[in-house]
């Protein structure tokens, strides 16, 4: 069976969001929303500062917190391993939003479709069309563009990525990029100490 | 380090400390009114205190559901929060709270009305009533520290302190639904489970400080920001000490249980806000080796 | 199992179109998604495109949000409010295409029939040289285009002397050092960011290039760089020069290199010009017979590349020994003082600049040739060469890959021409003594030598520069000084927003607008320029329009096309059309097809070349560009949208096999003098103020007048773009709001946490920044990645539109703080000084201006303290 899952190449990473930019074209994400973030941050005393940029996204854990808390079964984890949230189902209660250690969910509120992308309550064809798939109320994440991956594509975020710093595939399969870049250049998942067990590592 | 050289990173790109904004004020409302509301119950139930049965009832089914419904994104399908209790703690406190007041209800009917009916069947639903109430009493302290995100909240002094807080904070109330004298002899009580609280207070200090970086963090909100006023004020002055002293030096007074009531519920209140507002998120680790440490 | 409908864009039913973007200049190649209700809900790298690889930029991933904004123009418009600035409601009242372009003729062709020169052109867009070049049809050689000098004013011209290109570039696929000097070149910004920062990625991951920034700031590049050397503004070329006495003095060039490929064994006399015989040939002395003989004696035994030597009873050195005597004072010790530099940093690094650079070694490249690999190459831009001795400073810069021999060698130092075109134009062709002949021009013909002045913007005056619009300004205030004998009083806009990017303060800017009779602007949204027109005419979008063109690419060639993924939204028109219809109407459009036939290189084309009679639309233009490239017509273009492939290495690699590349640049010191009679004979008033020292045929040390500005000015400010950002302009767009807002680089004045507590200021506090020529006003943010005595402004605080666009103001702009006079202005290459000094003064409050209504200060705030749902509560 299938593991997919993510690196993230913090050596590449020029902290651009372009990967952020695109899924918010793929998903039609409101202002303000996201489904993944390239963070920075600052270390160091000058001369000898530097800055790092880390991209974040659902880590579609193993042993999700987020899917043990949530009390409407509207969270399942899929065959291949991907976190899902059905908005069917979901009532908005957000116990997953409080349950999930890297802050990667958000309830999708209403007036976030309703002032629109310029801000000024009007709606433009792009969001029409793109907003309805969302349930407004229903907290949402990260799919891993379950539907592209069904399609045998990458992920939005990653076909985008100017220096190649996400790399998406099988977990499971040794010889998959991912698993080998895991292997060869020590990848490590975010925050282990929450025992959530991501699919999602880091390399350096 | 001082609160002052955390990095709050808000809603920008920049690593480092969020809040926890999705549990908001409804919530904590909602958790309040259950709480007190289980509590009062309770004690009541113990004491056989109609009044304070029904009040704590009232509070349970309609501010609790009130302020979450409220809060919850698409309340329309609502029940379908009790739908894993094999997992949730929600789930399993819906239930408890659908126990609490299904039972509690039938229990108070037969205790108004039910002449007839044996002691058993209403002992019966009095263990059950009670069971749930402390389900409700304890469920949301339960699910907060099943929270490995908000690293304050995930620990057993969530639970406990709901408990203590329900129990005290119920029999505050009730002790003023009763009359003077008996819920003087009720003092002693409250005064074991103030002095609970102050230890459960103590703990979750010294368990925040020491307890790695978030927990840390919240607890230098608690003690050294605008909310140090609320928590050391409110909380602990008016909601712990205050109370304590009074109960112990004036057990009598009507006053004194007036203020001492008011005083519990107030600290308790506040606290219910300021758990919430003070949850972090950890920032994300940067395997970096020179980073400063947080 | 029942598959549920796609709610992913790209999944979506509809089809895909494969074009180009155009969100910066350049053009990456991209898929354009359509939905079968036509609506575009997707863009996409085009991975079939070698140049990007299939990646975009941020910009490129948010075209979509320009094509549906709001605040577009829908329809031509005209001013009825006779009020004119920056946020004041012109008031449009929309007319008719046929009202608006007769409209704008007739307002045009008062000008015309005058004195064309009071036409004032600003058109400004790199994919379309079409359209930039339609002043050349009535004999106009005024600029008010935004990029000029800001950008490359002497970068363009040196990269003409020494590449015989436009732009350049470090070869990414065989280096293994790169030094990044004041660019964002294969990080964020530069040539294709998009694909540059794929190629460069690669080159760390798999080849694991080192990479060195030197930067006043901790940019991108340098964030990424294996290490980052921060330099006080303005002194680059001191540290190239630092390198240099290493390289030189140390032995650590590649000699054979030298003597064959350059100049540099070529004799010089005492004036600086090169010793000739009467043919105009060179000398080069042969050491072995210890004597001169011709450039091309082939009895030549020895070439001497140093040595004082005496030819005809005057004494003489070779170019390479000049240049070793004027390095003498720069020694990294000498040059710390200057740059700040450890003079250990800079003396290791050039001796690993030197190591990496493998001397010696060479390569077999595809095409069968033996070639030099030189693994080693200093790449450089806007910050690094804007400066007031630009052409010294790009030439020092050339110098230190020239001297490890490495131009246009693989793994080293590139010619990157304007258009690929060029590279089958012959675009390197032996000059004068067996040197490449030099190609200064890059962006077309300059109208040569004037007095009185031919241009506003004294282009008479710079026959090797880049056009100075900075100048309108100076010769505006200063018109009897400088003997002007006409008053612009026509704007034509297109695609350029000169009020945001050039030199000078806002206010006069303002007034020199206010001056003019019209302004038409061809835009597709709001912007500070256009609430100064008189006329709108909307121009279709990118998304909505056709195009070829491939804009100064790297590592590939082949031309990029544009095709309409959906009808024009608007009553919009292509700016082809726009230019042609008024072409017509000004009776110049025969000329006009001239121009474009020229431009566009449809000359000599027969089946190709434009009628003069005729209008054409964009996609015919389109179609020819396509066919001109590589014969294959419209439906290959628009099937594949692109022709592009890996670079042809026979023109990639040494184009110019065969000519010496210009070590020592003596046409400075030729065309110095020229214009030094000219203007003698023509008795030009202001010939004694003209900074003549500026031209020079090697780079000496001279410092920057900046640094020599009044001492309370004890900061010095820099101001840098970032990938998110397209200049300020993308700012208007909610994705790239989205971003950028949130990044702690674009939210704040940038300052060294001692540097701000020494003037006691701390995170937060609103300052006001006085250079001697502006000001503006922020908010100081910290960071231990800025060099101590520089104030970071990034373009994101710079925007001033705040009605119908739905830009921020922040507080004023950073070009405000920048002169535009001649003593800051290299005479050699029309290249401004674009840091500046200032001083800071720490504010209670904002000024009353930026307290009305919402400014970049105000969304940064709700950002970071995040009240309500998403933050705080
Ligand atoms: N993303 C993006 N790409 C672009 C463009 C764009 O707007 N956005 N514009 C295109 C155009 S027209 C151009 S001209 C190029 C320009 O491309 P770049 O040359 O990369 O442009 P900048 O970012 O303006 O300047 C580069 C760096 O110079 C630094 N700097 C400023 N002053 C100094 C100094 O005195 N010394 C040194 N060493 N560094 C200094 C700045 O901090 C900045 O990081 O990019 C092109 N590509
Ligand atoms: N402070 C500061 N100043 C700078 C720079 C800097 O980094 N900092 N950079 C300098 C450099 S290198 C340059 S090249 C210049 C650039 O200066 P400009 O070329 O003026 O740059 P933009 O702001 O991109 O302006 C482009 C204009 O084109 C319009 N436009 C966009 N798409 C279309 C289209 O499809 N059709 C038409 N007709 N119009 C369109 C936009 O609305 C905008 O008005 O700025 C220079 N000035
Ligand atoms: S697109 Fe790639 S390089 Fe850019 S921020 Fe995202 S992960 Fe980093
Ligand atoms: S990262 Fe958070 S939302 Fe994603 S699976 Fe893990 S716990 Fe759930
Ligand atoms: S918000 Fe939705 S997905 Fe999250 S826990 Fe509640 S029901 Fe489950
Ligand atoms: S995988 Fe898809 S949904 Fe997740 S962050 Fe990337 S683009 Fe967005
Ligand atoms: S670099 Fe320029 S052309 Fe390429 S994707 Fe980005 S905006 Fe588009
Ligand atoms: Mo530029």
């Amino acid at each position: 069976m299938a593991r997919m899952g993510m690196v993230f190449d913090l050596k590449t990473c020029i902290g651009c969001n372009a990967c952020v930019v695109a899924c918010k074209q793929e998903n039609s994400l409101p202002d303000g929303v996201f489904f993944t973030k390239t963070l920075s941050e600052e270390y160091g005393v000058f001369p000898l500062a530097n800055r790092v940029y880390i991209p974040t996204i659902c880590n579609h854990c193993d042993d999700a917190p987020c899917e043990k808390v949530c009390p409407s079964g509207a969270t399942y984890t899929r065959h291949d391993g991907i976190v899902m949230v059905d908005d069917a189902k979901c009532i908005g209660c957000s116990s997953c939003a409080v349950a999930c250690p890297y802050d990667q969910r958000t309830t999708m509120d209403a007036d976030n479709f309703l002032k629109g992308l310029f801000g000024t309550g009007e709606i433009t064809p792009f969001e029409k069309e793109g907003y309805a798939r969302y349930t407004p109320g229903t907290v949402t994440k990260c799919d891993f563009c379950s539907q592209r991956v069904d399609a045998n594509l990458d992920p939005a975020c990653v076909v985008t990525c100017p220096t190649n710093a996400r790399i998406f595939g099988d977990l499971d399969d040794p010889h998959s990029a991912p698993s080998k870049m895991i292997r060869e250049r020590n990848g490590r998942p975010p925050m282990p100490e929450k025992n959530t067990r991501p699919k999602v590592y880091y390399v350096n | 380090m001082a609160i002052a050289d955390r990095v709050f990173s808000g809603d920008t790109l920049r690593v480092g400390y969020r809040f926890q904004r999705h549990w908001d004020n409804s919530m904590a409302y909602a958790f309040y009114c259950c709480e007190v509301g289980a509590g009062l119950f309770f004690v009541s139930l113990l004491l056989d205190n109609l009044a304070g049965m029904v009040l704590g009832l009232l509070l349970v089914s309609t501010g609790k559901p009130y302020f979450h419904l409220t809060h919850m994104g698409v309340p329309m399908k609502s029940w379908r929060a009790m739908l894993r209790p094999d997992r949730s703690w929600i789930s399993r406190g819906l239930l408890g709270l659908m126990g609490m007041v299904g039972f509690g209800v039938l229990a108070l009917l037969v205790m108004v009305f039910g002449e007839g009916n044996s002691p058993t069947e209403l002992w019966g639903l009095k263990l059950l009533a009670g069971g749930c109430a402390l389900v409700c009493a304890t469920y949301q302290g339960f699910a907060m520290s099943h929270s490995s995100a908000i690293a304050i909240w995930n620990s057993a002094i969530m639970p406990l302190s709901s408990l203590l807080y329900a129990l005290s904070s119920g029999l505050a109330l009730a002790m003023l639904l009763l009359p003077a004298d008996t819920a003087a002899g009720l003092a002693p009580i409250l005064l074991l489970l103030l002095l609970g609280l102050a230890l459960v207070q103590l703990m979750f200090l010294h368990a925040g400080w020491h307890g790695g970086p978030g927990a840390r963090t919240s607890i230098e909100l608690l003690l050294q920001t605008f909310y140090a006023r609320w928590y050391l004020g409110v909380t602990v002055t008016a909601g712990i000490a205050l109370p304590a002293l009074l109960t112990w030096a004036a057990p009598t007074s009507i006053l004194a249980q007036l203020l001492s009531g008011i005083g519990v519920l107030a600290g308790f209140f506040a606290w219910r806000l300021l758990i919430f507002k003070i949850g972090v998120y950890e920032p994300i680790m940067t395997m970096n080796p020179f980073a400063p440490g947080r | 199992m029942t598959t549920a409908p796609p709610t992913a864009n790209s999944l979506k039913s509809g089809r895909w179109i494969a074009s180009t973007c155009k969100m910066c200049l350049h053009s990456c190649g991209n898929l354009i998604h359509v939905t079968d209700t036509g609506v575009i809900n997707k863009i996409e790298g085009n991975p079939s495109n070698p140049s990007n690889n299939g990646k975009l930029c941020p910009k490129g991933n948010a075209a979509i949000m320009r094509h549906y904004d709001p605040n577009r123009f829908k329809q031509p418009m005209r001013r009825t409010n006779p009020e004119k600035g920056v946020g004041i409601d012109p008031m449009w009242e929309p007319i008719s295409w046929e009202e608006a372009l007769e409209y704008t003729a007739a307002q045009i062709k008062k000008s015309l029939d005058e004195d064309p020169r009071k036409i004032l052109p600003s058109l400004e867009d790199f994919q379309k040289f079409n359209i930039w070049a339609w002043p050349l049809s009535f004999g106009n050689f005024n600029f008010y285009q935004s990029g000029g000098t800001m950008c490359g004013g002497a970068y363009h011209p040196v990269n003409g002397f020494i590449h015989s290109a436009f732009a350049c570039a470090n070869d990414a696929k065989h280096c293994n050092y790169w030094i990044n000097n004041g660019t964002g070149d294969g990080f964020s910004s530069h040539l294709h960011a998009a694909a540059q920062a794929n190629w460069v990625a690669k080159a760390r991951t798999e080849r694991g290039m080192r990479v060195v920034a030197v930067e006043p700031r901790l940019s991108i590049a340098a964030a990424k760089a294996e290490e980052w050397v921060p330099i006080r503004p303005a002194t680059d070329r001191h540290f190239a020069m630092g390198m240099s006495h290493v390289l030189v003095y140390e032995g650590l060039c590649d000699y054979r290199a030298l003597k064959r490929d350059t100049n540099a064994p070529y004799l010089v006399g005492e004036d600086g010009y090169f010793i000739r015989d009467d043919n105009r040939q060179c000398y080069i002395w042969d050491k072995k017979n210890q004597c001169a003989k011709l450039w091309n004696d082939e009895t030549i035994e020895e070439i001497a590349l140093e040595g004082n030597y005496e030819f005809n009873g005057k004494p003489c050195r070779p170019a390479f020994q000049v240049y070793k005597d004027i390095l003498a004072d720069c020694s990294p010790e000498a040059m710390e003082k200057i740059t700040t530099v450890p003079a250990d940093t800079i003396r290791r690094i050039a001796r690993e600049f030197a190591r990496a650079a493998q001397i010696g070694a060479t390569i077999k490249v595809e095409d069968g040739r033996t070639l030099p690999l030189r693994p080693a190459a200093y790449n450089y831009y806007r910050g690094a060469q804007g400066h007031k001795h630009g052409a010294q400073t790009n030439h020092s810069f050339k110098l230190v890959n020239m001297l490890i021999g490495n131009i246009d060698t693989p793994g080293g130092h590139m010619g990157v021409t304007l258009d690929p075109k060029e590279v089958d134009f012959n675009h390197c062709s032996m000059g004068e003594s067996g040197m490449l002949k030099p190609t200064p021009h890059q962006l077309g013909p300059v109208p040569g030598f004037h007095y009185p002045p031919s241009t506003y913007h004294m282009m008479d005056y710079f026959p090797l520069g880049v056009h100075p619009p900075h100048f309108n300004l100076l010769m505006h205030e200063n018109r009897e000084k400088f003997g002007v004998e006409f008053t612009p009083d026509v704007i034509v806009n297109c695609h350029s927003n000169p009020v945001w990017a050039i030199h000078g303060s806002r206010e006069k800017w303002f007034e020199f607008l206010r001056g003019m009779r019209f302004i038409v602007c061809v835009d597709i949204i709001p912007t500070e320029m256009t609430d100064f027109a008189d006329v709108i005419l909307p121009s279709h979008d990118v998304l909505e329009s056709w195009n070829c063109t491939m804009i100064e690419p790297p590592h590939t060639e082949g031309q990029c096309f544009r095709q309409p993924a959906t009808p024009p939204l608007h009553d919009t028109k292509s700016e082809e059309d726009i230019f042609y219809e008024l072409s017509e109407r000004l009776g110049i459009l025969e000329a006009y097809n001239n121009v474009i036939n020229l431009t566009l290189g449809f000359e000599g084309h027969p089946e190709l070349m434009l009628e003069l009679d005729k209008k054409y639309t964009d996609k015919e233009i389109a179609r020819r560009k396509g066919l001109l490239w590589d014969g294959n017509d419209i439906e290959y273009y628009m099937e594949h949208g692109h022709s592009v492939t890996e670079k042809r290495l026979d023109k990639w690699y040494r184009p110019w096999e065969g000519c010496r590349l210009h070590f020592y640049i003596e046409d400075y010191l030729v065309e110095r003098d020229k214009l030094k009679q000219q203007m003698e004979d023509a008795n030009v008033p202001f010939r004694h103020e003209w900074e003549w020292d500026d031209y020079q045929p090697l780079p000496s040390s001279t410092l920057d007048p900046v640094h020599e500005e009044p001492p309370e000015y004890d900061l010095y400010a820099i101001t840098f773009k970032d990938i998110q950002l397209n200049f300020g302009e993308s700012l208007s767009n909610p994705w790239i709001k989205d971003i950028v807002y949130r990044d702690p680089v674009h939210t704040g004045l940038l300052l060294n946490p001692k540097t701000a507590a020494a003037q006691g200021l701390e995170k937060g506090s609103i300052v006001k920044v006085e250079s001697p020529y502006g000001r503006l006003y922020g908010r100081i943010s910290v960071s231990e990645g800025m060099h101590p005595e520089t104030l970071g402004v990034s373009n994101a605080l710079s925007r001033m539109k705040s009605k119908a666009a739905g830009v921020l103001p922040a507080g004023g702009h950073y070009n405000d703080m920048l002169p535009y006079d001649l003593k800051n202005t290299d005479a050699a290459s029309a290249q401004p000084e674009t840091v500046c000094k200032v001083k800071l003064t720490r504010l209670d409050d904002w000024p009353d201006f930026l307290k009305q209504g919402r400014t970049v200060y105000d969304l940064v705030e709700d950002y970071e303290t995040a009240k309500g749902k998403g933050g705080h509560h």
